[in-house]
C-alpha cells in the first residue's frame, strides 16, 4: 500500500496532550514512604476486593460495577521501606508533601500559570484496582499556563499535582496483582488546550518542550515509566479517540500518524478509550468513560498558598531548559538531535560540568554520554552503569591533556565496565592506547604505502589496524592522501 | 461557612452554592459551580468546582468580581426506590443504626457524600444481602461513637428489645468504631436471655471509597444474625488487612487495638467466638461456650448508674486528684501498672506520693474502687508484690479479673445500678455474669 503524504490542516488535526511526569522526591505525595522503587521481594501480600460507592451516576451503573468488581480480587504487594498503612488505605493520609508541592508550583509558574489561592485534594475514582483506596488523589496547582512554540503560543490548560497509582504485576483471570511501590509517588500532570493547526511532528515537539520544562527543575524521575503521556486526537467530522499511555517521547508523533491513518480509514469512528503498543499502533480498551468522576479528598484540609510562597518559588525558579537547549545548539554546536538527547540524559549535570571544566569538544562528550554508552550496552553488552561520574571526568581530563585521542574512549569505557576498580592510566597501558607519536605514524604510512599498487581506502585501513584508538582517524586520513599522492 | 463578607456579596447577589459562577479577578476568569466552604481553610477563599471536576480556592479580594451565571439545582439526597420483596424462604434481619455511616451516596456533580440508611439505600449500595436475608430496618439516632453516653446504651437496649417482639432472626446494629466496645459490653449486661444474635458492626475506613471495610463487614455481622447460632451481643469486624473473613467476637472482651487498621477490634484473653467467611457464606466456630439460639423472651434490664470514672495510674499520679474522684464519680475504675497496681510507696521514697490513703478514704466514703489492667492483655494478681497486696487490703475490687478497662468500667455502672451496699457490690462484680471474666487463661490467646 503506498503512502500517500496526509495534509493535517485540511483534515482539521486536533489534538490534545496530558502528559504525565514523576517527581524524584525523598517521600511519596501521603506519607514518608521513599519514592525509590528498588525493592524486588514483597514482604506481604495483602488480598482485596472493591466495592462500588453508590452515586446519582443511576442504578443500572452501580448494578454494572457491582458485577463487575464481585468477580476480582486484587493482590497488593506490600514493599518494606516502600509501603506503609497509608499506600493500604490503612490509616488516614499524612499531610500533602511539602518537597513534592513546591516542585509542582515551580513547574507551574515556569509553564506562566495562574496559582490558585488555595489548594483542593481531590479523589479520582478508580475502579481497576490501581489505587487501594479505589480514588487517585490529585489537586490542581496551575491555570490558563502557557508556553512558546514556533512563536505561536501553546496554552495550557492545568497542572495538576498527583499521586502515581500502582504499577499491574500480573493479571490472571479475575485476579490482579500490583505491586504498591510505585503507588502515590507524587507526579505532575500537564494538560494542554486542543492543539489545532500542528502537525504530528510538531506536536510530539511540543509534548518535548513540556517535558524538558519539568526537567529544568532538576527534580523529576528518568528511566522508563517515569513519563507517560496521553493525546487525544480528532480529525474533521470524527470523534474523539483518547489513547493512554505513550512511554517514549519518541513514539507520539508515530502514534498520532497511526490513529489519523486508523481514523481516516474508517467509515465512522467511535469515542473510545486506546492503549498504545510500543510500534505505535494502538489497540481498544474500553468507551470513552464520562466526565472523571471526582470528589474531595475529606480526610485533608485545603492548602493556602500564600503571596509569599510563590515569591520565594520565583525567585528560585531554575533556567528554563527550552533556554538550555538554544544555548547548547548555539554555543555549544551541538545539532538539534544530539541537543535534545543530551537534555533527557541522566548524565546531563555531569556533561555540564566537564565542558565547563575541561578543554574539550562538547560534540565529543554529549555523543560518548548519549551514543558511545548506548551502543557499548545494546551491541556489546557491556554494564556501563558500573562506570562512575569520576571515571568519565578523568577520562576527559585526559583527552583535554592530549594524552588520549577521542578514538579510544570506547575501549577505555569497555574496559572500566569490566574492571571498575582500574585506573584509567592503567587502562590506557593495558589497552596500548598512548597516542602514537607523529614522526611514528609517518613511518608506518610510509611503510605501508611504500607498497605498489595500493588504493586510498586499501592503505587507509592497513594504517587504521594498526593504530586504531592512538591516533584520530581525520589525521592519518589526511597524513595517507598526502602519502600516496607524493 | 464562608466569611460575614462574602456570605452577604453571595446574597446580594441572589447566588447560592450549586450556581454556576464566573469569578473576576485581576484580568482573570474563573468559570464553575459554588461549593459550600467546609470548616477547615480560609473562609475567605471562594471554593468552585471548575469543569473538570477539581475544587479550587480563589481568594476574594477587593476589586474582583462574581456573576451568577446560571442557577443550579438543588443538592438533595433522594432515598434509592427499589421495592422491597419479601422472600419467605430466607431469614429476616433488622438493622438498627446508631451512626457510624457505613453507607453513602456521592453526587459526582458536586461531590457531596449523604449518607444513606433506609433498607433501600443499603440494598442498592450491598445488594448481596438481599441473596441471604431478608432486611428490615431504621434508625435510631446518628451521632459519632465518641459521643455515645451511657443514656444512650439506655436507648439502644430498649429499642433492641422493642424489635425482638417482631418476628426476627437477629439483630444487627451500626455503629461508630470508636466506642463500639463500650456499647457492646453495656448491651451484653442489658440485654439478657437472648433468643438470637445482636451484631455491632461499623466501618473503619470511610463508606464513600471503594476500599471501605463496610460491604464485608456489614454483609458478614448480617451473616452473623441471620444463620449464626450466636445468641449473644458481638461485635463483628475485619479479622486482617485482607479482606478475607470477619470475626465474632464477644461483647464483653472486645477492643479496639489500633485507630486506623481495619482489623482493630480484636478479642482479649479468650479467642473469637467464629470466623466468618462472607464469600462462602460460611460461619467457622472457635469457641463452643456460648449462649445459643432459643425460643425464649429477651429481658431488658437497662437500669445503671452512670457515674462511674476511669482514670489510668501513672508515675506521678496525684493522691488529691485520686481523692477528689469523690466529688464527681459514685464508682471509679482505675488501669492498673502490670498485675493490677498503684503507686503505694512502701519503702518511703522521698519522690513518691503513694495513693493507699487517698484510695481508703474514697472506699470508706462508700465509693467503689475496681482495678483493670492497663496492659489490656492478661489477669490481674495482687498477692504477688507488697505493692499489690497493700492496695488489696485498702478493699478494691479485681483480683484475679481479666477484664478490660472498660468492661470493667461499665459493668461497675451496672452493678451500681443495683445496690450501694459495698459488700454486695463487691460480690456482683467478681460474679462472672456473661463472659465478662475468663477462668483459664488460654495460651494462644494473645495478640491474635
Amino acid at each position: 500500500m503506498g503512502k500517500k503524504k496526509i495534509n493535517y490542516k485540511r483534515i482539521k488535526l486536533k489534538a490534545g496532550l496530558e502528559i504525565h511526569q514523576q517527581l524524584d522526591t525523598k517521600h511519596k505525595m501521603f506519607c514518608s514512604c521513599t519514592t525509590k522503587m528498588r525493592e524486588k521481594e514483597p514482604i506481604k501480600i495483602v488480598r482485596r476486593k472493591q466495592h462500588p460507592v453508590a452515586s446519582e451516576l443511576g442504578e443500572i451503573d452501580i448494578a454494572a460495577q457491582f458485577e463487575y468488581l464481585r468477580k476480582r480480587t486484587f493482590r497488593y504487594q506490600v514493599f518494606s521501606n516502600e509501603t506503609c498503612l497509608v499506600e493500604l488505605d490503612e490509616e488516614p493520609i499524612h499531610f500533602l508533601n511539602q518537597e513534592a508541592l513546591k516542585i509542582a508550583l515551580q513547574i507551574a509558574l515556569l509553564l506562566k500559570c495562574e496559582i490558585p489561592n488555595e489548594i483542593h485534594v481531590m479523589r479520582k475514582t478508580l475502579i481497576d484496582g490501581s489505587a487501594v483506596s479505589g480514588f487517585q488523589r490529585t489537586a490542581i496547582v496551575g491555570l490558563n499556563g502557557c508556553l512558546k512554540y514556533k512563536g505561536k503560543k501553546v496554552e495550557i490548560m492545568h497542572v495538576s499535582l498527583e499521586e502515581d497509582a500502582a504499577a499491574i504485576a500480573s493479571e490472571e483471570k479475575e485476579i490482579v496483582t500490583y505491586r504498591l511501590n510505585r503507588l502515590s509517588v507524587p507526579l505532575v500532570e500537564i494538560g494542554t488546550d486542543i492543539l489545532i493547526g500542528y502537525n504530528p511532528k510538531e506536536i510530539q515537539e511540543i509534548a518535548y518542550l513540556i517535558g524538558i520544562i519539568c526537567r529544568s527543575t532538576g527534580k523529576v524521575k528518568h528511566g522508563i515509566g517515569s513519563t507517560r503521556q496521553d493525546i487525544n486526537v480528532s480529525i474533521k467530522k470524527g470523534a474523539r479517540v483518547e489513547i493512554k499511555g505513550i512511554q517514549e517521547l519518541g513514539m507520539i508523533s508515530r502514534v498520532v500518524e497511526k490513529e489519523v491513518e486508523r481514523q481516516l480509514s474508517l467509515p465512522k469512528v467511535n469515542e473510545e478509550t486506546r492503549a498504545a503498543n510500543p510500534d505505535g499502533s494502538t489497540r481498544y480498551t474500553r468507551p470513552l468513560p464520562g466526565a472523571a468522576r471526582i470528589y474531595p479528598e475529606t480526610d485533608h484540609p485545603p492548602v493556602p498558598i500564600s503571596k509569599n510562597l510563590i515569591k520565594e518559588i520565583k525567585r528560585e525558579l531554575p533556567e528554563l531548559w527550552t533556554k538550555k537547549l538554544v544555548r547548547f545548539k548555539r554555543k555549544l554546536k551541538l545539532s538539534d538531535e544530539l541537543a535534545k538527547q543530551i537534555l533527557r540524559s541522566k548524565y546531563l549535570e555531569l556533561f555540564e560540568e566537564i565542558i565547563s571544566t575541561k578543554k574539550v569538544e562538547p560534540n565529543v562528550v554529549a555523543s560518548t554520554f548519549v551514543s558511545t554508552l548506548k551502543d557499548l550496552g545494546r551491541r556489546e553488552k557491556v554494564k556501563t552503569s558500573k562506570i562512575t561520574d569520576k571515571h568519565f571526568t578523568k577520562i576527559f581530563g585526559y583527552l583535554a591533556k592530549k594524552k588520549i585521542v577521542k578514538e579510544a574512549i570506547p575501549e577505555i569505557l569497555k574496559y572500566l565496565a569490566k574492571n571498575p576498580e582500574e585506573s584509567i592510566s592503567n587502562a590506557i597501558k593495558e589497552l596500548d592506547l598512548k597516542p602514537i607519536k607523529k614522526s611514528e605514524l609517518k613511518n608506518i604510512i610510509k611503510e605501508v604505502t611504500s607498497q605498489p599498487g595500493l588504493t586510498f581506502d586499501r592503505a587507509f585501513g592497513i594504517v587504521m589496524s594498526r593504530v586504531r584508538g592512538r591516533v584520530e582517524a581525520k589525521d592519518v586520513m589526511k597524513l595517507v592522501k598526502k602519502s600516496i599522492k607524493s | 461557612m464562608y466569611s460575614q463578607e462574602i456570605e452577604s456579596l453571595l446574597k446580594s447577589k441572589k447566588i447560592k452554592v450549586g450556581d454556576r459562577v464566573r469569578i473576576f479577578k485581576k484580568g482573570n476568569k474563573y468559570e464553575g459551580l459554588l461549593m459550600p466552604r467546609i470548616e477547615l481553610g480560609d473562609s475567605s477563599s471562594i471554593v468552585i468546582k471548575l469543569d473538570n471536576g477539581y475544587n479550587t480556592g480563589i481568594k476574594f479580594e477587593k476589586g474582583d468580581k462574581i456573576k451568577l451565571l446560571k442557577k443550579g439545582r438543588a443538592i438533595k439526597f433522594r432515598s434509592a426506590r427499589i421495592r422491597l420483596v419479601k422472600d419467605t424462604h430466607k431469614p429476616t434481619v433488622s438493622i438498627l443504626g446508631a451512626g457510624g455511616t457505613i453507607a453513602s451516596r456521592i453526587e459526582y456533580k458536586t461531590g457531596a457524600v449523604f449518607p444513606a440508611f433506609s433498607p433501600a439505600d443499603l440494598l442498592l449500595s450491598f445488594p448481596e444481602l438481599k441473596e441471604i436475608t431478608n432486611i428490615k430496618g431504621r434508625k435510631l439516632f446518628d451521632l459519632f461513637s465518641e459521643d455515645i453516653s451511657p443514656l444512650h446504651w439506655q436507648i439502644i437496649a430498649k429499642e433492641v428489645a422493642k424489635e425482638m417482639k417482631k418476628k426476627i432472626d437477629g439483630i444487627v446494629l451500626m455503629h461508630g468504631t470508636d466506642t463500639m466496645h463500650y456499647t457492646s459490653a453495656a448491651l451484653s449486661f442489658m440485654l439478657q436471655n437472648l433468643p438470637v444474635p445482636v451484631v455491632l458492626v461499623g466501618a473503619q475506613r470511610s463508606s464513600d471509597r471503594g476500599s471501605s471495610d463496610n460491604a464485608i463487614n456489614l454483609l458478614s455481622s448480617v451473616l452473623t444474625a441471620a444463620q449464626s447460632d450466636v445468641a449473644e451481643v458481638t461485635v463483628c469486624m475485619h479479622g486482617n488487612m485482607s479482606d478475607d473473613f470477619c470475626y465474632v467476637h464477644s461483647g464483653v472482651k472486645v477492643r479496639k487495638m489500633h485507630t486506623s487498621r481495619r482489623d482493630t477490634f480484636r478479642s482479649i484473653n479468650v479467642l473469637p467466638y467464629a470466623k466468618v467467611w462472607y464469600s462462602e457464606r460460611k460461619i467457622e466456630y472457635l469457641r463452643e461456650d456460648f449462649r445459643r439460639r432459643g425460643k425464649g423472651k429477651v429481658k431488658l434490664d437497662d437500669k445503671i448508674n452512670p457515674n462511674v470514672g476511669l482514670i489510668h495510674a501513672h508515675p506521678g499520679i496525684k493522691p488529691e486528684f485520686v481523692e477528689n474522684l469523690s466529688n464527681f464519680y459514685d464508682g471509679v475504675v482505675i488501669a492498673g501498672t502490670g498485675l493490677g497496681h498503684v503507686p503505694t510507696n512502701p519503702r518511703g521514697d522521698k519522690f513518691v506520693k503513694g495513693l493507699i490513703p487517698s484510695l481508703k478514704r474514697l472506699i470508706d466514703s462508700g465509693i467503689p474502687v475496681v482495678i483493670a489492667p492497663q496492659t489490656i492483655y492478661g489477669r490481674l494478681q495482687m498477692n504477688v508484690y507488697e505493692t499489690g497486696r497493700l492496695l488489696n487490703r485498702t478493699g478494691v475490687i479485681g483480683h484475679n479479673c481479666d477484664w478490660t478497662p472498660e468492661t470493667a468500667l461499665v459493668k461497675l455502672m451496672f452493678v451500681l445500678g443495683k445496690t450501694k451496699n459495698m459488700e454486695k457490690i463487691r460480690e456482683l462484680m467478681l460474679t462472672n455474669m456473661i463472659g465478662e471474666i475468663s477462668e483459664r487463661s488460654e495460651v494462644k490467646t494473645f495478640l491474635m
